[in-house]
């Protein structure tokens, strides 16, 4: 029933709710069309921009180095934020989980000129500032995980008779590895936000980042239209694909959620 | 009455006294739970355990579980005794925690899995699925469990592991009759698994648990000369009830015996003054 649409925790019908969302869909599609105001390129403008983008300056290829870029420093940030996250059980480290997560409110600019100093590769610059600011805001996330971790939890699997370290693996590292999954899951999309002024820094590789740099510097606003939408959708696909390793790996995870 | 010898003992607790910032919470408790033997009877005991809403009782048993060192004073376990380590003591808590990244079947094997060598922990395992009536979920995981299974399956855990000491806390809080005979039936079960089986029942539904248990323990402060209650709970010698002694114990219909209802009035009367 429509009604149902509007009623706090109701469960419409599964064709009623996809209904729904067609016509939110084509509701922004018919003022994207009609505004009168023309804010933004029209759609057969931005269809255009993407064919030109895709033919003639390698947006796909752009799409993907940019994208293997991410999902590497996604990779290592998720390792050392994970590291430094667990090692807050140790309170010899609580301090450096405690300085990486405020160094989240650190702009990066100037900050690459120390990294640079540091790496010896354009390629390694990149990917040490996509590292850094993916890491703090994981770390962030992930100790807020481990901060949830209840004395109800760790007392039971120490009545079990498991060591202090032992307790700690069976109840934050095996117990919260899927939530971790969820943390790295909303945090990849830093990465997206970052990856435009890394891959100005250093224009050699090329990336998505780069195309869209162009393509506002020169005020092609259908083809920033276009680009912004390639990287929304690969932000949704990205997001299906960790809302799918979740359930393959950690079915246990949507248990107990309301549905 | 029946026949019965009290042997070695089981549990002891030395001059427990615990404090949080200066707060006295728990005071000079010395108790012991020694093994009883009935001619004729394979059957473990029920220590009941009673006192007022934050008044201690959560504290003692981490205490006694071994999770909460005491400010003073020694709790020692098994036969021959020996101070009490975490994982000698099982204590199921109020909401049943399993490990919700396991299966049921995974649940019970890494408890076993802790005393026992993986093959007899599978049989173990396995066993315990069958006596509590869990064979059929033991692939599922806890979330997928009513909370009578949780239970159960949260009883037969901490079983696998500890030293014939168990502590439930308030097992039959919200249940309904039919869910709180099932809860007496497991833990009549789980005494009659082993002779030195002994379950310490936390509960405030006093009818239901004077009525399964061998021993009551009321948890409550005591008054100076003056009238002036002293700080801290304890466990005085009074208000250690030997249930066998008073001819309250191990017989059917117990509840409806005109001393039994006498007892229980008596108990409300003590949590009242405390």
């Amino acid at each position: 029933m429509i009604k149902d649409l509007f009623v706090p925790n109701a469960k419409p019908r599964p064709s009623v709710f996809l209904t729904m969302v067609a016509c939110q869909v084509l509701f922004l599609l018919l003022l994207w069309l009609f505004y009168p105001l023309q804010l933004f390129p029209t759609l057969r403008e931005v269809l255009a921009s993407f064919k030109d983008l895709v033919t003639t300056q390698g947006l796909i290829q752009e799409l993907w180095a940019s994208l293997t870029t991410a999902l590497g420093a996604l990779a290592i940030a998720t390792v050392l934020a994970l590291l430094i996250s667990y090692l807050t059980a140790l309170p010899f480290f609580r301090p450096i989980a405690y300085a990486a997560s405020k160094m989240r409110y650190l702009t990066l600019t100037g900050l690459t000129f120390f990294m640079a100093l540091m790496v010896s590769s354009g390629h390694q610059v990149k990917l040490s500032v996509l590292v850094f600011g993916a890491t703090v805001y994981l770390v962030t996330g992930m100790t807020s995980v481990i901060l949830t971790t209840t004395q109800e939890e760790m007392d039971h699997a120490r009545t079990l008779g498991m060591s202090e370290w032992r307790s700690f693996y069976e109840v934050v590292v095996l117990g919260k590895l899927d939530e971790m999954l969820e943390v790295v899951r909303q945090n990849f999309a830093i990465i997206w936000t970052m990856i435009t002024l890394v891959e100005t820094l250093y224009q050699s590789e090329g990336g998505i980042g780069l195309l869209l740099y162009k393509q506002n510097r020169y005020l092609h606003l259908a083809g920033v239209v276009a680009i912004q939408l390639v990287i929304l959708a690969t932000g949704a696909v990205q997001d299906y694909v960790f809302e799918f390793l979740r359930r393959m790996f950690f079915p246990y995870s949507t248990l107990s959620t309301a549905k | 009455m029946s026949d019965y010898t009290y042997q070695e003992p089981i549990l002891s607790l030395r001059d427990i006294s615990m404090q949080f910032g200066g707060e006295v919470i728990l005071r000079d408790i010395s108790l012991d739970v020694l093994n009883v033997v009935r001619p004729g009877v394979q059957q473990g005991q029920v220590v009941g355990f009673y006192g007022r809403s934050g008044i201690g009782k959560s504290v003692l048993c981490r205490i006694i579980a071994g999770l909460l060192p005491p400010t003073t004073g020694t709790v020692q376990v098994a036969n021959p005794q020996r101070p009490v380590v975490p994982g000698d003591v099982g204590f199921v808590q109020q909401r049943y925690p399993l490990f919700n990244h396991r299966t049921l079947l995974d649940n019970l094997l890494v408890a076993a899995g802790r005393k026992h060598a993986p093959a007899e922990a599978k049989a173990r395992a396995e066993d315990f699925l069958t006596r509590f009536d869990l064979a059929q979920h033991r692939r599922k995981y806890p979330a997928m469990l009513s909370g009578g299974q949780r239970q159960r399956a949260a009883i037969a855990q901490q079983l696998l592991c500890s030293e014939h000491l168990i502590i439930l806390d308030e097992p039959f809080s919200g249940l309904d009759i039919a869910m709180i005979d099932e809860v007496k039936k497991i833990i009549m079960e789980v005494t009659t698994l082993d002779e030195l089986n002994t379950v310490v029942i936390v509960s405030h539904d006093l009818a239901t648990t004077t009525a399964l248990s061998d021993t009551l323990w009321l948890l409550g402060p005591e008054r100076d000369a003056a009238g002036q209650c002293v700080p801290g709970a304890t466990i005085s010698k009074q208000h250690q009830y030997n249930l066998a002694e008073m001819g309250l114990a191990w017989q059917h219909g117990i509840q409806a015996r005109p001393e039994f209802v006498q007892l229980i009035e008596h108990l409300k009367d003590e949590i009242r003054k405390t």
